[in-house]
């Protein structure tokens, strides 16, 4: 009887926590819209459903499309330029045509890039956060490792949407240089996702929001990660269980130690030498931008104004 | 004359060990002996070898004690008369000391069912502690080892300091070359020397309290199995290098502090046993037997510590994992919703 009811009582719970995550998933999977157009073919088509899903996802919680578009050969032209004439002519948006859009625009052909951002990404995404997005993700262009590099992308502007900008401050991000400040600004070439580029926005000390909390956000809204870490947790903890079942050893080391005549007779710590590597940090706008006055923004022929920044890999 | 058995004086039952009380006692009339008192039998007698090949007679009832070769101490199969193989624990078999019971058989079955009830894996029908096969006490013989280690380490070690100067990140990176000259001395390392017990299951058994540790008088052994050791200390010997190996890899490290990363390019350790001495150490084992299969337990005779691997409910092994999981989920679900009801 007793043995019934906990089995019952787990399947329903295994039950329950299934459907919950599938009718999730399958809800987003619903509404999925076309926002990445790979038209260089930089994406097998696994790689491009899961990063249009995820872009669908993030872009739902954000109520702003993220897209990415791909193009090449040599009728490619300015990638700035061809990112407003898509704007203008597609007209993107989340809930509206000429709506909230960020792009990411990859030009094969001159191994160019374009990050902007409209309507609420103008705002959220604006030249000094699409220029970290440029740092952050132009190591895996350059490697080759778009789809690595559009993740990067597509979560960046998700965590960015997400904080509310503080008022453009007309500068470039170097201004925190020399202030001694080296916590916040490593991003570029930092190796954890969205984490490291959001903690490298910016000089630091102003900051309206806490890193971690943001990184929380992250993490903590997708089910699938919060069903893993709970099934590591759970395995983790009965595996110690188990392991510890049949009793542990309790003596150490300090047990049978003889303290009184074990000891060190002697040491020598010898300095040899030292070797020192340098690493550019990969965060000015000058820098790969190819000019257009720091990668910023502009206006589109259409009349919409935006956001951006260039960068070659 | 192998064969010792102690006879209460007043009433002429025969006597044990009686390990709340420390002494020698008698079942019947309740008579107390303090073993300091007792002359010990084997101190003077010398075994010919012709005794050693005879067979083994009860002095009680005259039957023919059938032992496994190891047993030192054993009870008559047919009076159950308590009886200690003298030649089995003398000249180099000797014990040198003894820890006696303080654990007696029925303090070991309570601590035993105690034990079973904690058991949060374990089947139910496992926890109630109704099918033990059979409780023994048995003297297990270890080897203590007083051990002397020469250690010399030669290695490589860094301090690493990334600092940031204009554009650059700057990766510094100290070399040095270390190295140690150890001297380490461990005192009563025990090392079981019963073939017959499981080594893991004895290890884990530790520590035996030394302070408890008496010189060995074979009327502690009345009542009691007691085994004689299969193996020599200098056969043992590198089990116990190897158990205080681990011992020695800590102490390098807590040596060596202050670095970034350390890696050792030469450990030169030298071992030697100075001393190695036998010894009786108390255990109770447990016979269990659950759903047809047969466990095993063993209870320090001392502390009372009880190891060994139980049987494992699927069942419960599932339900604690899907409940930890669940509750996992649930704290992050509610982690999440607290950011998002505070972050909008």
């Amino acid at each position: 009887m007793r043995r019934a009811r906990i089995l019952l009582a787990s399947l329903l719970f295994t039950v329950m926590i299934v459907t919950g995550a599938l009718s999730w998933a399958t809800e987003a999977r619903a509404d999925e819209k076309q926002l990445i157009f790979d038209d260089a073919g930089l994406l097998t088509t696994e790689e491009y459903e899961e990063l249009n899903q995820l872009a669908n996802e993030r872009s739902a919680e954000r109520e702003t499309d993220i897209m990415i578009l791909t193009v090449d050969g040599p009728d490619a032209y300015d990638v700035m330029r061809m990112t407003q004439d898509f704007y203008d002519e597609y007209a993107p948006g989340y809930d509206q045509p000429h709506g909230n859009t960020a792009i990411l625009m990859v030009d094969m052909y001159h191994r160019e890039f374009y990050v902007a951002g409209f309507k609420k990404a103008e705002e959220y995404v604006n030249n000094q956060r699409a220029d970290e997005i440029r740092d952050h993700i132009t190591p895996d262009m350059a490697n080759g490792d778009y789809k690595l590099a559009f993740q990067k992308y597509i979560e960046d502007v998700y965590e960015y949407m997400g904080i509310t900008p503080e008022p453009d401050m007309g500068t470039d991000s170097n201004s925190g240089m020399g202030s001694g400040t080296s916590s916040g600004t490593s991003s570029g070439t930092g190796s954890g996702g969205g984490n490291s580029s959001s903690s490298g926005r910016g000089g630091g000390s102003g900051s309206a929001y806490s890193p971690s909390r943001e990184a929380d956000d992250s993490i903590f809204n997708n089910i699938w990660v919060q069903i893993g870490i709970s099934v590591v947790i759970g395995g983790v903890v009965v595996g110690l269980m188990l392991y510890n079942a049949g009793g542990r050893v309790t003596v150490n080391g300090r047990t049978y130690e003889n303290s009184s005549v074990s000891g060190v007779r002697a040491r020598r710590d010898q300095y040899l030498h030292t070797t020192t590597t340098k690493r550019k940090i990969e965060r000015n706008n000058n820098s790969g931008g190819g000019g257009f006055g720091g990668g910023g923004g502009g206006r589109t022929s259409g009349g919409h104004s935006h956001s951006g920044s260039r960068g070659s890999f | 004359m192998p064969v010792i058995e102690y006879k209460c004086p007043n009433c002429g039952s025969g006597m044990v060990f009686d390990a709340n009380t420390g002494a020698l006692s008698c079942q019947s009339c309740g008579r107390q002996d303090h073993i300091e008192s007792i002359s010990d039998p084997l101190t003077n007698v010398v075994f010919s070898e012709e005794d050693r090949t005879r067979e083994y007679h009860c002095n009680s009832c005259g039957a023919v004690i059938m032992t496994e070769p190891e047993t030192s101490a054993t009870n008559c199969t047919f009076c159950g008369s308590a009886v200690v193989l003298g030649d089995r624990l003398a000249g180099k078999l000797a014990p040198a000391q003894i820890i006696p019971f303080s654990i007696s058989k029925e303090q070991a079955m309570e601590a035993f069912r105690k034990w079973c009830r904690k058991g949060l894996l374990t089947p139910s029908g496992f926890m109630t502690a109704n099918r033990v096969q059979s409780i023994t006490g048995v003297y297990v013989p270890f080897w203590l080892y007083d051990l002397k280690s020469d250690v010399e380490v030669h290695g490589r070690a860094t301090k690493v300091r990334i600092y940031r100067l204009g554009d650059y990140e700057y990766t510094e990176t100290k070399h040095y070359s270390i190295y140690r000259d150890i001297h380490l001395e461990y005192v009563k390392v025990p090392i079981d020397a019963s073939e017959k017990m499981n080594d893991e299951l004895m290890d884990k058994l530790e520590p035996f309290p030394y302070s408890k540790l008496e010189q060995f008088k074979t009327p502690y052994l009345a009542g009691y199995i007691a085994e004689k050791y299969s193996y020599t200390d200098s056969q043992l010997l590198p089990r116990a290098k190897d158990k205080i190996r681990s011992f020695i890899d800590s102490y390098i490290s807590s040596t060596v502090t202050g670095y970034s990363t350390v890696s050792y390019t030469d450990v030169d350790i030298d071992t030697r046993a100075k001393h190695a001495e036998y010894v009786l150490l108390p255990v109770w084992m447990v016979n269990y037997s659950y759903n047809k299969k047969n466990y095993i337990f063993a209870m320090n005779g001392q502390t009372g510590k009880v190891v060994g691997r139980p049987p494992i409910s699927k069942l419960k092994v599932t339900a604690w994992f899907t409940g930890i999981s669940g509750a996992a989920f649930l704290v992050q679900q509610l982690i999440s919703l607290i950011i998002q009801g505070g972050g909008s």
